[in-house]
């Protein structure tokens, strides 16, 4: 009974956020997609790390540090420099760009730079494909949650994440979205460094970590280096996890974040965060938990499905239930926080670039704000539906490949478009459609076509951003290269007076 | 990144990144992250692994780069 009242509290909290957001929002679209481009360098932070560490963290990460050893670990180090990237590099005109000319989604941005309504329906499709599906993963991350703690069916707590985020993207807009996840990532946090300090504190009560280390070396010393036991992340896997971490600048629910800045000296002080507080102390929680802690506190585990639970299983096995309880709770905060930036990616391409963009330009602003709102529901029940086939049984597997082998590979798609048309003047509209149509189309074949093996010959069974990434870069360079050069316009528009903006003070607020 | 490439220091501090990169893929490529087998792990402190350390030295130079960088010479600050 303490656990409803326990998480009811919680729900009034962020449906009580959410509706003070509605109270004190402009009601304009620029409010509500892009926070009246008001967030600062601190709700910033916590708006972007808690945008991108969701139940994955508390799940699929450690899951993945037990069974096959540390170097997981570089696919984290490859994120930490692509996020640090997008933010150093291609943030301060992103926003520039949209505060000048009064964009409101990124792909609205290069639709415009390129001159292509062609360009803005491929990248918002694309987008919405790979994003999606992804939302769908963080209910079904909690009712996991839920489903372990307390023996409740796995739909009752995707319904109940999918009913929290409703309310709190319908109402609260991307301000209180942003605001929220100052709230859940410090329940995150608390819950997630809590349970590893009482755990270690209670299981290896003399020498810490250094006893949990001592402890694996004698069970099984593989579990403490590349390639880990079963050989798995060998150079080869490594490299290539951490190039595909690298690609984190183009997640297209990290990248909409640059354009909601209050001013320039955002992306002074943001890196500094990202590396001390993300790099060097948060996605280190999880490495310890996952490739320390948890195989020494309870070793033998080898299916993925147990492996994925493991922390929440040694915290349930060692600490009190109300502590069980308030890390569940942490793990809803995750779910929340991730998927309610991604709805709100989805409802802002699904209005202002496929709505207005393509069908109904005319639209004012309160349509396009309405269209918003109610494309949320359908999103979600759309979402939803991923996690209603899991609960049927129609593949669990599939699901979790869709996030690894799809979102990410179709995310990185729109990175050679989006890194020149921000820094290459020479980039055109060509180049951008042949590039990301190739890229797009050349992984879709690549997904689709397998062998009796299940392996991906046209991949070359290499991950899917490894093959498709240089096919897309090199077509958008080439194509650029032999079509004319881009109007003198958007020179100055795209690259001039950005640039003049950004020297001057008008940029400060 | 055009601001950067702009100036010297700015070209500094990209060929920072860019060889701190490369030196990560050099590392992993070479295999000094793995352990030969029937050798103990590497664990720095007793309980510091190989792949942790290399990580947190490659944060490190990304963030000193920066913060030199940054807080000094980048033509926005």
């Amino acid at each position: 009974m303490v656990d409803y009242i326990v998480l009811g509290i919680f729900s009034l909290i962020i449906i009580g956020m959410a509706a003070y957001g509605y109270k004190v929002s402009a009601k304009t679209a620029e409010d509500y997609m892009m926070a009246g481009r008001t967030i600062g360098v601190v709700v910033m932070f916590f708006f972007v790390l808690f945008a991108i560490s969701s139940s994955w963290t508390f799940y699929g990460f450690p899951g993945v540090l037990y069974l096959h050893g540390p170097g997981y670990v570089f696919f984290i180090w490859g994120s930490v420099a692509g996020f640090a990237a997008l933010y150093m590099f291609l943030g301060p005109r992103l926003w520039a760009l949209s505060k000048l000319n009064r964009f409101l989604s990124p792909v609205e941005v290069l639709a415009e730079r390129y001159e292509s309504k062609a360009l803005r329906v491929l990248l918002s499709f694309t987008m919405l494909a790979f994003i999606i599906p992804y939302v769908g993963i963080q209910p079904l991350g909690v009712g996991r949650g839920f489903e372990a703690l307390t023996g409740m069916p796995l739909w009752v707590g995707a319904a109940y994440t999918s009913v929290l985020l409703i309310i709190l993207v319908i109402l609260g807009g991307m301000r209180i979205v942003a605001w929220v996840n100052i709230f859940l990532g410090m329940v995150y946090v608390t819950a997630l460094l809590g349970s590893l300090f009482w755990v270690v504190s209670r299981v290896f009560p003399d020498g810490g970590l250094v006893q949990a280390a001592q402890t694996l070396v004698e069970i099984d010393a593989s579990k403490l280096s590349a390639p880990g036991p079963m050989g798995e992340y060998n150079n080869v896997l490594l490299i290539g996890v951490f190039i595909v971490g690298l690609m984190a600048f183009s997640w297209p629910h990290v990248v909409i974040g640059a354009m909601t800045a209050r001013d320039k000296t955002l992306f002074k002080w943001f890196p500094l965060l990202i590396f001390i507080f993300g790099g060097l102390f948060f996605y280190i929680i999880p490495f310890i938990w996952g490739s320390l802690v948890a195989p020494a506190a309870l070793p033998g585990i080898t299916s993925v499905a147990e492996a994925d639970s493991v922390v929440q299983t040694v915290i349930q096995i060692y600490l009190p239930r109300w502590f069980a309880v308030f890390v569940l709770m942490g793990v809803i905060a995750a779910a929340v926080s991730t998927a309610a930036v991604q709805l709100m990616t989805s409802s802002i391409l699904v209005a202002r670039d496929v709505v207005q963009g393509v069908f109904k330009p005319d639209a004012t602003d309160k349509q396009i704000t309405t269209i918003a709102r109610w494309s949320v529901v359908g999103i979600v029940v759309f979402s939803l539906g991923v996690t209603v086939a899991v609960q049927v049984g129609l593949g669990e597997g599939a699901m979790a490949l869709y996030l690894t082998d799809v979102s990410v590979p179709g995310f990185a798609q729109w990175a050679p478009a989006l890194v020149g048309g921000l820094l290459w003047k020479r980039g055109t509209k060509q180049g951008a459609l042949a590039g990301t149509g190739a890229g797009v189309l050349y992984l879709i074949l690549g997904l689709l076509i397998t062998g009796a093996d299940g392996s991906r010959p046209l991949l070359f069974n290499l991950h899917p951003v490894v093959p498709t990434l240089p096919i897309n870069l090199i077509v958008y360079i080439v194509v650029s290269k032999l079509t004319p050069r881009p109007p003198d316009h958007i020179e100055d528009v795209f690259f001039n007076e950005v640039d003049d903006f950004l020297r001057s003070d008008r940029a400060k607020q | 990144m055009r601001e950067m490439a702009g100036h010297t220091a700015g070209r500094i501090f990209l060929a920072v990144l860019a060889l701190s990169v490369i030196a990560m893929l050099v590392v992993v490529g070479m295999g000094y992250m793995e352990t030969p087998e029937g050798t103990d792990p590497v664990l720095f402190f007793g309980w510091i692994t190989a792949p942790l350390a290399i990580g947190v030295v490659f944060v490190l130079v990304w963030l000193i780069a920066y913060l030199a960088y940054f807080f000094k010479y980048w033509p926005y600050r």
